[in-house]
Parts: C-alpha cells; structure tokens; sequence
C-alpha cells in the first residue's frame, strides 16, 4: 500500500558570474582555460581565483587533445529523455582535461575541441576526431 | 584507545516497499541493540548515515532517530555519497576516541526505489560536479564507473569476461545468504550476453537500486570492560582518503587515489604490508565489477593492472587466498548507499566472530578489511579489524 507524495520540482538558478567569459566563449566556439599569472597553474574547469592568491588570465584551449576515457550512456538519467544514446569523453590538452561529448571515440584518439548547442539548449564541449 | 564493536544488525536488502525508512532503519538497529544485549537507554550518541533525496524525507536523521528510539541521543548526520555507512561508523569511531561518548551507534540506511529509474540516475549523475559534469553533459553514477573502466582496459587490456568473473563471483555468494537483493547465481554467458547500461558497462556489472539498513553498537575499551561484553571485534585501525569533485582533475583513471591514501594510512597503523597474507578476508566497493578490480590493486592485493588476472585467479573467491565480498558484494548482495560501509562492518563482525554459516571463511589471522569509497573515489574509507 501506498501513499503519493505531494510533488517538489526543484530547478536552481546557478551564478555564473565568475565564469561568465567561459559560458560567453561556448556561445563564440571557444573553449576556456584560466591561467594563474602568479604561480602558473592552469585550472579546468576554470576559476576566477588561484588558490595561490594570483592573478588570472582567460587562455583559449584550441591544441590537438588526446582521449583519455570515455563511456557510451544507454541508460538515459532524467533530464536527458530528449537524447538518444549519448558518448562522453575526456580528453588532454596540455596542461588539462576536458569533458565532452563525442561520437565514435576510443581512448588515444586523437581529437578537436569544439563547441555546440545541444537539442535542451545547454552550450558544450565536443570533440571530434581528427 | 580501543574501540570496539560489540553489535551488528542488517536488514534485508532489496525492494523494500514494505516499510519507510523509519521502519527499515529500526529492524537493523533491533537486530544490533539485540546482539549486544542492550537497549536505547545504554546508547549515548547516535549517528545516522543517510545520503537521501531518493527517499521521501529529505532531512531524514530526526525522523529515524525518533522512530528507533534515541531522541535527545544525536542524531548527527553524516553524508559522503556510498561511502556515507563509513563515515558513520569512522564518526562513532573519533566520538568514542575523543570520550564525546563511551557507546555510540552507527546507523545507515538508504531507501532508493521511492523514486524510479531515471531520477535515481538523475541524482547519482550528480554525484561529481554538478555544473561541469552532469548539467552539461549528463554523466551518470554508472557512466563515471565506464570511464575508469575504459582507461583500465586500454591500458592493461582488462576483458568485459574478466569484469564478468567478478559479478559470478559476488553472485555465487550472495545466492547464499538470505538477507541479500539477488539469490541466484548467474553464468558468465549470462553476464557477457546482457545490455550495455553504460558501455563498456553491461546489466550484470552494475550493483542494483535496493533499499537496506545496517547498524553497528560501538564502545570504548573501558565501557566494554564494565559491561562485561567477550566477544568483540575491535577497530584495529581507520583510514580515510579523498579527491576532486571533477574527474578532469584526477592523476588518473586507472584506480582511486582516495582508496590509495586509506589503505596506505590504515596499513601503516595496522603494520599491515602483505594484506594478502595478514588479512583473513575483505570487503572492497565493488558497486560495478570493474571498481573490484581496481580495488584489488588500490589495495595492494595485487600489482596495477593486474586486478583482472586476480579474479581470474580465483584467490577472491570463498576458499581462495583472501575471500572478498563473502556475502555477494554491492554488486549481488545489494548497495544502498549509506547502509553498505556499516553491512560491511556487519559481515567482517559475522565473519570474525564464526558466525557467518554456509558462508564462513577459515580463521588463522582474525584481522579483515572493509573498503567503502564514495562517489567516484572522492572519499575512501579503509578499515582493519581484529578479534
Ligand atoms: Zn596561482
């Protein structure tokens, strides 16, 4: 036996105010990194601040990057129904790595790094293989 | 100071839409007052584990604590993803340490099928870095697990019939002991033949959706001393280890560095430096088959890389050299997420004490393991006991 709940719908409103170069970039095709102009660390995801206390500066990341890992997802997580099977990849470029979707990707591929819409209307990474 | 376990109570684990939480917590903190021949009155500080937000209540520990009987003892809620049973017990663990109390109970327990499937995945996905991960690209618990997985078998040439043996294995255990998710065992060609849930990821390589609860009753060495308690298992030594919320940021995919740092310190307080031969048994996190093969060699079971061939070996099965997961493992016995670190503890205590039945190990040490890893390996606990 049992009872239903009364419903929740839960949809947060993120600040990305600190970032906000990175999420413009995705829209422009740029891929950012920061780079700290204090210590040198390079930070992906980015950050505003070096935990060193430095300066940083916005680095796009437009190198050749090599696939890591990656996984092809058939179970499908809520908020994703839209999408058919789906592969994510990471990869390295230089000094970081980078999550993205891919098609047709096996670790120590060689890959581009691009951006796009996907159909929820959510800016991205992509790769592809070059 | 020495603390030790002196009760243990596990509920049956599966589809439990028989109870609330409430009630799914009491039956194993019943079964562990029960074992240790004490009441509610004799516990001074509760610690509920409870990663929630599958389940109904979302601030769940003062509802449990009510209905299990130890309002104004805690409760103190503690959260670290599937390693949040671990965090209950390392909690009770440093309040008895510190003389917070001399009788604490760790308490863990999850109801994860109030919701359905895509939701649970919806939130498991959530379970690194929201923002950068999930929001974007919609990786899921079972997806992060794949990706380690693809880096293993790339690098060492780890086979799908190697991550395949461990699930057999869990599921031959676990087909005997009648409190877990899954009673029957399973074939190789069954395991090899089911759908992909996340490739390289398949049906039978994943731990299912169950709801369970677990407790333990722990005590200082003193108190134990004036209760007159004689069969104790005792916390030898804890270790605990963490890492990035973002996979990007970790050294590498082919093990977790967390469980790494919690073995090295829990080995290095133990004296511990050939596991393999000191330990009589372990339980390691084996939500998917291929986070056992990495914990083999994270463990120092065996040599990186060589986690597949350690299975294959058969030395992790029941009668090998170091019997692991002897109750059917998350994968088989079932993993709901805060309940497994403190079921751990309840089958490392069942086994050390003798009391484990057509599932008991042979003694000659009378020291095992337990490793519980949160997340992705963000935390990692690893835990020697003794008896
Ligand atoms: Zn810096």
């Amino acid at each position: 036996m049992f009872i239903e709940s009364r419903e929740l719908v839960m949809k947060h409103k993120i600040p990305v105010a600190k970032t906000s170069k990175y999420w413009q970039g995705l829209e422009e095709g740029k891929v950012y990194k920061t780079v700290c102009r204090n210590c040198g660390r390079a930070h992906y995801p980015p950050r505003a601040e070096c935990l060193c206390g430095g300066e940083v500066k916005w680095v796009e990341i437009d190198e050749e990057g090599v696939v890591e890992a990656f996984t092809v997802v058939y179970a499908i997580p809520r908020g994703f129904e839209w999408s058919k099977p789906y592969t994510i990849a990471i990869a390295r470029f230089g000094d970081i790595r980078v999550m993205g979707w891919a098609e047709n990707v096996k670790v120590g591929d060689k890959v581009a790094i691009k951006t796009g819409k996907d159909e929820s209307g959510v800016w991205k990474v992509y790769f592809e293989v070059v | 100071m020495r603390v030790g376990i002196i009760g243990v109570g596990c509920s049956k684990f599966g589809r439990r839409d028989d109870v609330t939480i409430q009630e799914l917590s009491y039956e194993a903190v019943k079964e562990a007052l029960d074992d240790a021949q004490l009441t509610q009155d004799d516990i001074e500080l509760s610690i509920v584990g409870c990663v929630g937000t599958r389940s109904y209540e979302l601030m769940p520990a003062v509802p449990i604590n009510e209905y299990c009987g130890f309002t104004g003892k805690g409760p103190m809620r503690v959260e670290a993803a599937c390693a949040t049973g671990s965090a209950a017990v390392y909690t009770a663990y440093t309040s008895i340490v510190s003389g917070v109390a001399d009788v604490a109970i760790a308490i863990g327990v999850e109801k994860m099928t109030e919701v359905d499937t895509p939701t649970s995945l919806a939130i498991g996905g959530r379970g690194g870095n929201y923002l950068w991960e999930f929001h974007q690209y919609g990786t899921t618990f079972p997806g992060y697990y794949a990706m380690h997985a693809s880096a293993h078998m790339a690098e060492f040439g780890t086979t799908e019939k190697q991550l395949a043996m461990v699930a057999v294995k869990a599921h031959r255990n676990a087909a005997k002991n009648p409190k877990a998710h899954f009673q029957k065992e399973i074939t190789i060609e069954d395991a090899l033949g089911s759908r992909y849930i996340t490739y390289p990821l398949k049906l039978y390589d994943c731990s299912p959706i169950s709801d369970g609860s677990a407790a333990a009753v722990m005590a200082s060495e003193e108190k134990i001393r004036e209760l007159g308690t004689d069969d104790v298992v005792w916390i030898e030594s804890v270790g605990y280890g963490s890492d990035t919320s973002n996979m990007t940021n970790r050294e590498s995919f082919v093990g977790l560095k967390a469980s790494v740092i919690a073995a090295e310190t829990t080995y290095k307080k133990a004296g511990i430096d050939r596991p393999v031969e000191q330990l009589d048994m372990a339980t390691v996190h084996d939500c998917f088959t291929i986070a056992e093969i990495m914990a083999y060699e994270d463990l120092g079971f065996c040599r990186k890389g060589e986690g597949g061939k350690f299975v294959e070996s058969g030395e992790s099965d029941l009668g090998g050299k170091l019997p692991v997961n002897t109750f059917g493992g998350l994968k088989a016995k079932g993993h709901p997420l805060a309940a497994t670190g403190v079921a751990m503890v309840y089958e490392v205590v069942k086994q050390l004490r003798g009391e484990a039945g057509n599932l008991q190990i042979d003694l000659k040490n009378y020291r095992a393991l337990t490793h519980n890893v949160g997340g992705t390996g963000h935390f990692a606990f690893v835990m020697i006991f003794g008896r």
